[in-house]
C-alpha cells in the first residue's frame, strides 16, 4: 500500500516534466515548419496574383483575384516570354540529364575500383576526389573559362555539363563505393566462377544490387546540375542556350521587376528537383548519411 | 571428374606467405578436405585453385591441363561459398541457371537441366522464391544446386556448412557425403572444423600456417598425427600433450614430468624415445588412453579432480596432473567429484610420442 | 604480382575528368597568383611579380576591402554554421518522435534544401523587399514597426538578413544528418537512464550527446565548408553591397576577377582560400577516416 502510495508522486512529477519538453517540443516543431513553410506559401501566392496586385501596400495576403496568368505566360510557346522560358527549361533538362548519365557511366567503375581493388596510389586518389568539393565553385571559374576556351566548349551545353560532373563526382563516387563494400565479394567469385568475365560479374550482377545507390547518386547528380548557377551565369552568354536559374536574371532586366512571373518561374523550376526528391527520399538520405554516422 | 595438383603452390603478399609450398594431389572422385585454424592458408588454397587469386609460385593441374594462368570461368569448376553467394536479385532458378547461360547453353536444355537439379536436391518448390526467402538450409541446397547444374569436374566448398545451426549443419553433412557417393564427383572441401573433416572425407589436408602438415586419410591422421600442431588440433576433446624428460637408468626409460610425475615406458617406446633429438619428450594422450587406477598399479601417476562432465553416455574429466590440466573419459557409472585424489595409468599402445624440440611424431 | 593495368582502367574516366576540370585550373590558379597578367585575357604575356599579388592584398591598395570582407565571412560563416546546427539539432529531435504525418512533416522541412539557392535567394529578396515585402507587412500589421524595415539596403540589417536567408536553406542539411546520428543511440541505453531517473536532460546529454559526437563534428565542418564557399545566395540577394557590407570571399573574388578582370590577384586570393580549405579538409578527412569507417557524404 505504501508502496503504491510512494510511487504515484513521483509519477505525477515524471508527467509533468515529460509534458513540458513534450509540448515545447511541438511548439518548435510548428514554429519551424512556418518558418519553412511562409517563404514558399508567399512565393506561390505571389506568382497567381496580378502584377498590380503584388505591389500593393500593404500587401494583400491572400490574392483577392488569383489568376494562373504568370503560369500561362510563361508555359506557352505563344509568346516571346513563355517560348524563351520553355526554351531555357529545355537547356536545363538537357543539361542536367547529360551530366547525370554520364556521371553515373563515370562514378560507378570508379567507386568499384575504389571498393574491390588495392591498386597503388589508390588511397590518394580517393581523397583528392574527396577534398575537390572543398573548394569554391569561384575558384574554378576562371581557369575553367580558360580551359573551355582551349577546348573551343565557351558558350556551349558542354561546357556546362563538363563541370557539372566533377561537383556530382566525388559524392557520387564515395556513395557507390559504400554499396558496393556492402555487396560481398564471393557474389563476384560466385559468378566468375559460374562463367562470366570479371566485366560481366560486374555488368550482370553487381550493377543491378547497387541500383539504389545508383538512383541516390543520379538524383544527386541531377539536382546539383539543375540548380547550378555561377557557372552557367559565366559561360553561356547567348540568350538562347541560358539554363533556367540564369534566365530567372532576365525577369529583372525588364522595365519593372515581374515579381509573380519571378516567383511562378522560380516554382515552375522547383517542381522537378521538389518531386524528384521527396519521391526517392528515402535512399537518398540513407546514401547520404551513411558512415557519417558509423562511428 | 578429374584429378586436381598441386605441385609447390604458394601465395604471397608482400611478406606474407599465406600459403608456403604446398604440395597435394587429389585424386578422381575423391572428397579432400582442407582443415585448420582460421588463417591457416586452406581458404586461400582454395581460391587459388578456383582461380579467384592469382598464384605467386608452384603450378596447378586439373587433370592433365595446367590452369594457373587459367579465367576461372575456363577451369570448369563449380563452388559452393560459406554465404551461400546466392544472387540476391534473381529467383532460385535463375540462381540455377546462370551458370548455363554464361556458357551459352540452349533454352530448353538449361530448363531441363534446372528441373533435373531441382528434383534431385528436393527444392522444386522454390524455383520461383528469391533467396532472401529461403531458410538457411534451403539457401545451403540452391547453393549446391548452382555447383551441381552444369556438371563440373571438381567441386570447391568453402565452409559450406559453418553458417547453419548445429541440428541441421549434422544433417547436411550427411547429406552432404552421400552426394559424393552418389555423384562420384571429385571435392575440395575447406573446413575449420575438423569433426567435418574426419566424418566427410576420404583424405584430409591438415593446415598450419601457410604449411601443410599432414595429408592422408582421417583415420591415419588420427592415430598417427606427424606432429604435435595435428595432434592436437584433431580429434575432440583434444589431445593431452604433456611435456616431459627421458632419461635410461638401469636399463629402463622413464619419462618425468618435473612436477609430480614419473613414468616408466615400455620397450617399444623406449626404442623410440632413443631416436629423439633431445631428451625433451612431448606425450600425447587422448581421454581413452588415460585409465583411472588404485594406487598401487604400475605407472600410476597421482592427479586431483577438477571439475566432472557428463555427456550421457560418457563423462569427461579435468583433472589437475602436476602443473598441467589434463582430460580423460570414464563411464557414465562413475562417482568421481571435484577434489577427488586419484591415480592414473597411461596406456602405453596408445601413447603418441614426439621430439620436444622438433615437435615431430618419434619415428616407431 | 598481381596485374592492376586493367583496374586502372574502371578509374580512368573520372581521372581524366577530375584532371581537366580539377587538377589544372589549381594549378593555373597558383601559377597565375605570381605573375601579372597585364590587362589582355589570353594568358599568354605573363609577367612574373613574386609576391605582389599577395602582397597587394594583405597589405596593399586591396588590404582594406580585404580584412573586411575576412571579418564579414567570419560573420557570415561562423553565424550561419551556428544557426544551421541549432536548428538542425532541434528539428532532429522534435521529428526523431514518433507521430502521425512525421514523414510528411521531415519532407516539408526538407523542401528548403532541395530547392535550388537560386530561387531561394529570389524569395528572400522579395520577402524582404522594402516596399512590398511580406515581413515588413506582417509587422507593420501587427503594429510592431510603423515605417517599413530596408532590410538589404541597411550596412547593418544586410548581414543579418542573409544569413536568416542562408539558414533557412541549409538547417534541413544538419537535420538529416543529426536525424541519422540519432539512429545510432542504442534503445536501451536510453531506457537505461530512464530507469535510472535522469531527466529529459540529462539523458540528453549524458546519452544522446555523446552518440552525436563524430556526426556532429562532420556537420559543423561541411557546414563550414559550404558557407566559407557559398556564392549565389549573397550574390543574387545584394552582390555584396551595400557598399560592401555584405561581400564575403567568394563573391570578392569574383568581382575582383570579373568585374575589375585582376585575375591575377583573385589568383592569390583563391590560393589563401585554398590554405584555409585545405586545413579545414585535413580535418574532414580525418574526422571521416576516425575508426574504420572510410564513408560519408561530401
Amino acid at each position: 500500500m505504501s508502496a503504491v502510495e510512494s510511487a504515484r508522486p513521483a509519477r505525477a512529477r515524471k508527467r509533468r516534466k515529460r509534458d513540458f519538453w513534450s509540448i515545447g517540443g511541438w511548439i518548435f516543431l510548428a514554429l519551424l515548419l512556418i518558418f519553412s513553410l511562409v517563404p514558399m506559401v508567399w512565393m506561390f501566392l505571389t506568382s497567381i496574383k496580378t502584377q498590380f496586385a503584388a505591389i500593393e501596400y500593404p500587401p494583400q495576403w491572400l490574392p483577392k483575384h488569383p489568376t494562373l496568368d504568370s503560369y500561362r505566360r510563361l508555359l506557352s510557346p505563344s509568346n516571346d516570354f513563355g517560348r524563351d522560358f520553355l526554351r531555357w527549361l529545355g537547356n536545363s533538362v538537357w543539361v542536367s540529364t547529360a551530366t547525370t548519365i554520364l556521371g553515373v557511366i563515370i562514378a560507378v567503375p570508379a567507386a568499384y575500383a575504389f571498393s574491390r581493388f588495392r591498386f597503388p596510389g589508390r588511397n590518394g586518389l580517393f581523397y583528392s576526389v574527396l577534398v575537390r568539393n572543398m573548394f569554391p565553385a569561384v575558384v574554378f571559374l576562371m581557369p575553367l573559362f580558360v580551359v573551355m576556351r582551349t577546348l573551343d566548349l565557351v558558350n556551349t551545353h558542354w561546357s556546362l555539363i563538363l563541370t557539372y560532373l566533377t561537383f556530382g563526382l566525388p559524392l557520387s563516387i564515395w556513395l557507390l563505393k559504400g554499396f558496393y563494400d556492402n555487396i560481398p565479394i564471393e557474389l563476384e567469385y560466385a559468378a566468375r566462377i559460374d562463367g562470366a568475365s570479371r566485366f560481366q560479374a560486374f555488368l550482370r550482377i553487381i550493377m543491378p544490387l547497387s541500383a539504389p545507390g545508383i538512383i541516390a547518386t543520379a538524383i544527386y547528380s541531377f539536382i546539383v546540375a539543375w540548380n547550378e548557377y555561377l557557372y552557367a551565369y559565366t559561360f553561356i552568354n547567348s540568350r538562347e542556350l541560358l539554363t533556367s536559374p540564369v534566365g530567372l536574371r532576365t525577369f529583372f532586366t525588364e522595365f519593372v521587376t515581374n515579381w509573380p512571373g519571378l516567383m511562378a518561374a522560380a516554382f515552375i523550376m522547383s517542381v522537378p528537383v521538389v518531386v524528384l526528391f521527396l519521391v526517392l527520399q528515402k535512399y537518398f538520405v540513407k546514401a547520404l548519411t551513411e558512415g557519417a554516422v558509423k562511428s | 571428374m578429374a584429378q586436381v595438383t598441386l605441385d609447390r603452390v604458394e601465395k604471397r603478399y608482400g611478406d606474407v606467405i599465406a600459403v608456403n609450398q604446398v604440395s597435394l594431389t587429389i585424386e578422381d572422385g575423391e572428397f579432400v578436405a582442407l582443415v585448420g585454424p582460421s588463417g591457416c592458408g586452406k581458404t586461400t588454397t582454395l581460391n587459388l585453385i578456383a582461380g579467384l587469386l592469382e598464384l605467386t609460385d608452384g603450378d596447378i593441374y586439373i587433370g592433365d591441363t595446367l590452369i594457373n594462368d587459367l579465367d576461372p570461368k575456363d577451369r570448369d569448376i563449380a563452388m559452393v561459398f560459406q554465404n551461400y553467394a546466392l544472387y540476391p536479385n534473381k529467383t532460385v532458378y535463375k540462381n540455377l541457371a546462370f551458370p548455363l547461360q554464361m556458357r551459352k547453353v540452349k533454352k530448353q536444355d538449361i530448363d531441363a537441366r534446372v528441373r533435373e537439379t531441382a528434383r534431385l536436391l528436393s527444392i522444386e518448390q522454390l524455383l520461383e522464391r528469391r533467396p532472401r526467402e529461403l531458410s538457411g538450409g534451403q539457401q545451403q541446397r540452391v547453393a549446391l544446386g548452382r555447383a551441381l547444374v552444369r556438371n563440373p569436374r571438381v567441386f570447391l566448398m568453402d565452409e559450406p556448412l559453418s553458417n547453419l545451426d548445429a541440428k541441421l549443419r549434422v544433417q547436411m553433412r550427411a547429406e552432404l557425403k552421400r552426394f559424393h557417393q552418389d555423384i562420384n564427383a571429385t571435392i575440395i572441401y575447406v573446413t575449420h572444423d575438423q569433426l567435418e573433416a574426419v566424418t566427410m572425407a576420404d583424405k584430409m589436408a591438415v593446415m598450419s600456417g601457410g604449411y601443410l602438415q599432414q595429408y592422408d586419410a582421417p583415420d591415419v591422421v588420427y592415430n598417427h598425427p606427424v606432429n604435435t600442431f595435428v595432434a592436437g588440433f584433431v580429434g575432440s576433446p583434444a589431445m593431452n600433450l604433456l611435456r616431459a624428460r627421458a632419461a635410461r637408468e638401469q636399463d629402463v626409460t622413464r619419462l618425468s614430468s618435473g612436477d609430480g610425475w614419473s613414468v616408466p615406458l615400455n620397450d617399444a617406446l623406449a626404442s623410440r624415445v632413443a631416436t629423439s633429438s633431445t631428451d625433451e619428450i612431448v606425450v600425447g594422450l587422448r581421454h581413452n588412453a588415460i585409465r583411472l587406477v588404485d594406487g598401487a598399479a604400475t605407472g600410476a601417476v597421482p592427479a586431483t579432480v577438477y571439475t566432472v562432465e557428463p555427456t550421457g553416455d560418457i563423462t569427461f574429466v579435468h583433472a589437475r596432473l602436476g602443473d598441467a590440466m589434463i582430460v580423460f573419459s570414464v563411464g557414465p557409472a562413475s562417482t568421481l567429484a571435484a577434489d577427488d585424489q586419484i591415480f592414473l595409468q597411461f596406456d602405453q599402445e596408445h601413447m603418441h610420442l614426439f621430439d620436444g624440440a622438433t615437435e615431430q611424431a618419434l619415428a616407431r | 604480382m598481381v596485374n592492376h593495368r586493367g583496374d586502372y582502367l574502371y578509374i580512368l574516366p573520372a581521372l581524366v575528368v577530375m584532371m581537366v576540370v580539377i587538377a589544372y585550373p589549381i594549378y593555373f590558379t597558383i601559377r597565375l597568383s605570381f605573375f601579372d597578367h597585364g590587362r589582355a585575357l589570353q594568358f599568354d604575356d605573363l609577367e612574373w611579380v613574386g609576391l605582389d599579388n599577395y602582397r597587394l592584398l594583405l597589405t596593399g591598395a586591396y588590404s582594406r576591402e580585404f580584412w573586411n570582407v575576412t571579418q564579414n565571412t567570419l560573420v557570415w560563416t561562423v553565424f550561419s554554421t551556428a544557426g544551421a546546427f541549432f536548428l538542425g539539432l532541434g528539428a532532429a529531435l522534435v521529428v526523431q518522435r514518433e507521430f502521425i504525418g512525421r514523414g510528411i512533416v521531415r519532407g516539408i522541412l526538407l523542401i528548403p534544401w532541395v530547392i535550388s539557392a537560386v530561387a531561394a535567394a529570389y524569395i528572400w529578396r522579395w520577402l524582404y523587399h522594402s516596399d512590398y515585402g511580406l515581413i515588413s507587412g506582417i509587422l507593420t500589421d501587427l503594429g510592431l514597426i510603423d515605417r517599413n524595415i530596408i532590410f538589404l539596403d541597411d550596412v547593418d540589417l544586410v548581414m543579418p538578413a542573409l544569413i536568416v536567408a542562408n539558414i533557412w536553406k541549409e538547417f534541413p542539411f544538419a537535420m538529416i544528418m543529426l536525424l541519422a546520428g540519432l539512429q545510432t543511440v542504442p534503445e536501451g541505453l536510453n531506457r537505461a537512464a530512464m530507469v535510472d531517473g535522469a531527466s529529459t536532460w540529462h539523458r540528453f546529454w549524458h546519452v544522446t550527446a555523446p552518440h552525436l559526437k563524430s556526426v556532429t563534428l562532420i556537420t559543423v565542418l561541411l557546414l563550414t565548408v559550404q558557407n566559407l564557399n557559398s556564392f549565389t545566395t549573397v550574390f543574387i540577394m545584394t552582390a555584396g553591397g551595400p557598399a560592401n557590407a555584405s561581400q564575403i570571399w567568394v563573391t570578392d573574388i569574383y568581382r575582383i576577377a570579373f568585374n575589375r578582370t585582376n585575375f591575377d590577384v583573385a589568383s592569390a586570393y583563391s590560393v589563401i582560400l585554398f590554405g584555409v580549405m585545405a586545413v579545414l579538409g585535413y580535418f574532414y578527412v580525418r574526422a571521416l577516416t576516425r575508426g574504420d569507417s572510410t564513408r560519408s557524404t561530401v
